[in-house]
């Protein structure tokens, strides 16, 4: 910038200098009021402005050209007599005299100008992370011969448009609210606040959170959100998908929670605990009552891990987890399970290997009927490589659900099955990734099909 | 010649008063100095003035944003390289619990950083947070992960702070 405005005639620096700083502020200042009549109102004022600077620019033309008619004139004085000798030290003093001021005037032109440069580098430096909400997107589309959330689904498929906010509160306030839309197995778009928490760092590692937020258990849980990109694996495990998109254990809890990692030895240990609204299950779907429930029974749960930051652990995690619920359906008469979910979770995150388990144990008891107490158990293995030129990944997945459980009998998921799937990760740049994955999956209680999958996901962030 | 003057002090006004928001300038010796390379070995930012410094965070588990910025580093180096200019570029790690220099030679390793004028630096919490308060590097922890943004922030041969580059629209802005 400062290179071209120095090269410009001197009648048209000022102007140029003006226009650009018009260009390069207040339309920014326009776009971050993202009101399209405002854009407008500055379209107008700029127009004018360049007429003004043009009316200017004639203004300064002429004077410069009377400038430069003096310069001529008193220039051509000693270049006059060029051979004799007293000229050149008589003569020096005019254009001496008509130098010093004029280079002392380019010194501050220069200086003003780099200051200028600096300003107008420092300006557009700030941009959002100075003045907006961070926000970070993710989409992803697909195809597929088993679309991999409605199975009985062929062909392309929109997945999901995942916007993710972090605002900025103070020193120790923290906020996180991630806004999904989504397409239902009849092609229809919704759009769900998926998280909406609200926390504040008590402590440096102590952060207690209001909200909606994923409730902390096992690992793909917390680590992974709506947006496909994060993810290695295509989709996640079946029974550890989104509620509405065929998950059996609640993903989202409406409640309280604490949460830290301190560093205890060569490692950290990650704990948390949380309470909150009693998920209900309505139309076959887990809910999570984002507004309350009716009944006031709470889910209480926590995590417990380590992580093993040196030595020949260093990457795995190794934790334990458990929540308790209250959890009825809308069926007439409406059944209420005590939900006891436990299990563990092992991880292996290094620069070469993402390796992860999970097992969950259902220990459900009939509060509304006859039937007694459940028992069920489901868990996943995936094995991942991190090689330079992709992602493989192998994963084996499983539930065992007692269908006599209302808990999983009132889920439309809540069906057994096991799924052995191959999958590939292909970064294309670093914010898009293309996923393939070859997937079996024998369902083994309500029906016994089986079924091959193919599925392609091209996934972004931006 | 007045005129340029006019229209510059008026270009300096306009282009000050539409600043958002006022961030001290900073120069890289008024950072905080006291580091250890990924060998272990202190180092002063200060040491580092004479040619560019381009200065940037992350940590060694980030497998989102960090992959992006330490692309983009690499761009930088290209440009200059093409541009035979010398420049050193600093990596600070956000997480000092994690990021200690060891974890940073094996990243070295395993990404292939190995230019001699690349560093990557593990500090004190304090001196750390610091560092990215001063440079506007926000971050926070959430599970085990930290919460940041991509971001550049240039310095030139003298120390004085130059322009911070953060990714716009998905794309990132021209290098100055």
């Amino acid at each position: 910038m400062r290179r071209v405005a120095m090269k410009l005639p001197g009648a048209r620096l000022g102007p140029a200098l003006l226009l650009g700083l018009l260009i390069g502020t207040v339309p920014v200042r326009a776009v971050g009021a993202e009101r399209a009549a405002s854009v407008k109102e500055l379209q107008q004022k700029l127009e004018e402005s360049l007429k003004a600077i043009q009316a200017l620019t004639e203004r300064v033309r002429e004077l410069e050209a009377r400038q430069a008619g003096t310069a001529v004139a008193a220039s051509a004085a000693p270049a006059a007599a060029p051979s004799a000798p007293a000229a050149p030290a008589a003569a020096s003093p005019a254009p001496g005299q008509a130098a010093t001021p004029g280079t002392t005037e380019s010194a501050r032109v220069e200086a003003l100008a780099q200051q200028l440069d600096q300003l107008e580098t420092a300006n557009a430096s700030r941009g959002t992370a100075d003045t907006g909400v961070p926000l970070h997107g993710f989409a992803d589309v697909g195809v597929s011969t088993h679309n991999p959330i409605n199975a009985d689904l062929k062909g392309f498929n929109v997945g999901n448009l995942d916007f993710y906010l972090t605002p900025r509160l103070s020193d120790r306030g923290r906020a996180l609210f991630e806004m999904n839309t989504e397409v239902s197995g009849e092609g229809s778009v919704g759009v769900d606040l998926e998280r909406a928490q609200i926390g504040y760092q008590l402590a440096d590692q102590a952060t207690v959170w209001l909200g909606r937020f994923h409730s902390p258990y096992g690992y793909v849980n917390t680590a992974l959100h709506h947006g496909a990109w994060v993810n290695n694996s295509l989709r996640r495990p079946g029974f550890l998908q989104f509620e509405d998109s065929g998950g059996i254990v609640p993903a989202h809890t409406v409640g309280l929670w604490l949460t830290g990692a301190p560093r205890v030895g060569l490692g950290k240990v990650q704990y948390d605990a949380y309470v909150g609204n009693s998920q209900q299950i309505i139309d076959g779907v887990l809910d999570m009552r984002n507004a309350g429930n009716t009944h006031g029974h709470l889910i209480v749960g926590g995590r417990l891990g380590y992580l093993f930051n040196a030595g020949a652990a260093e990457g795995l995690t190794l934790g334990v987890h458990a929540f308790s619920a209250h959890i009825g359906d809308n069926a007439l008469p409406a059944n209420m399970t005590r939900v006891l979910t436990y299990g563990g979770y092992a991880v292996y995150d290094t620069d070469q290997w993402e390796n992860i388990a999970e097992v969950y144990l259902f220990d459900n008891e009939d509060l509304s009927g006859t039937s007694g107490k459940h028992h069920s158990n489901a868990g996943f293995v995936q094995l991942g490589y991190r090689a330079s030129w992709g992602v493989p990944y192998a994963r084996y997945e499983y539930t065992s659900l007692d269908q006599a459980d209302n808990y999983f009998g009132a889920q439309a998921s809540g069906y057994s099955y096991h799924r052995s799937a191959l999958g590939l990760r292909f970064d294309l740049s670093p914010d898009a990734a293309v996923k393939l994955e070859f997937a079996d999956t024998q369902l083994t209680d309500r029906s016994r099909d089986q079924y091959g999958a193919g599925l392609m996901q091209y996934a972004i962030r931006f | 010649m007045r005129w340029r003057t006019v229209w510059l002090c008026a270009g300096l006004l306009l282009a000050s008063g539409a600043g958002v928001s006022s961030n001290d300038a900073t120069r890289l010796d008024q950072l905080p100095q006291q580091w250890r390379d990924d060998r272990g070995i202190p180092l002063t930012l200060g040491d580092l003035l004479g040619q560019r410094v381009v200065v940037s965070m992350a940590y060694t588990r980030c497998r989102s944003i960090c992959p992006t910025t330490i692309a983009e580093l690499q761009r930088v180096q290209k440009v200059f390289d093409a541009r035979g200019e010398q420049a050193s570029f600093v990596i600070v790690g956000f997480d000092p619990d994690n990021d200690d220099p060891a974890s940073w030679h094996q990243y070295r390793i395993n990404r292939q950083l190995q230019r001699s004028n690349w560093y990557f630096l593990t500090g004190s919490w304090r001196a750390t947070r610091q560092l990215a308060q001063q440079l506007g590097f926000d971050f926070w922890t959430y599970d085990t992960h930290v919460m940041h943004e991509a971001r550049l922030v240039m310095f030139d041969a003298q120390g004085n702070r130059g322009a911070a580059i953060t990714p716009a629209s998905g794309n990132w802005p021209a290098l100055p």
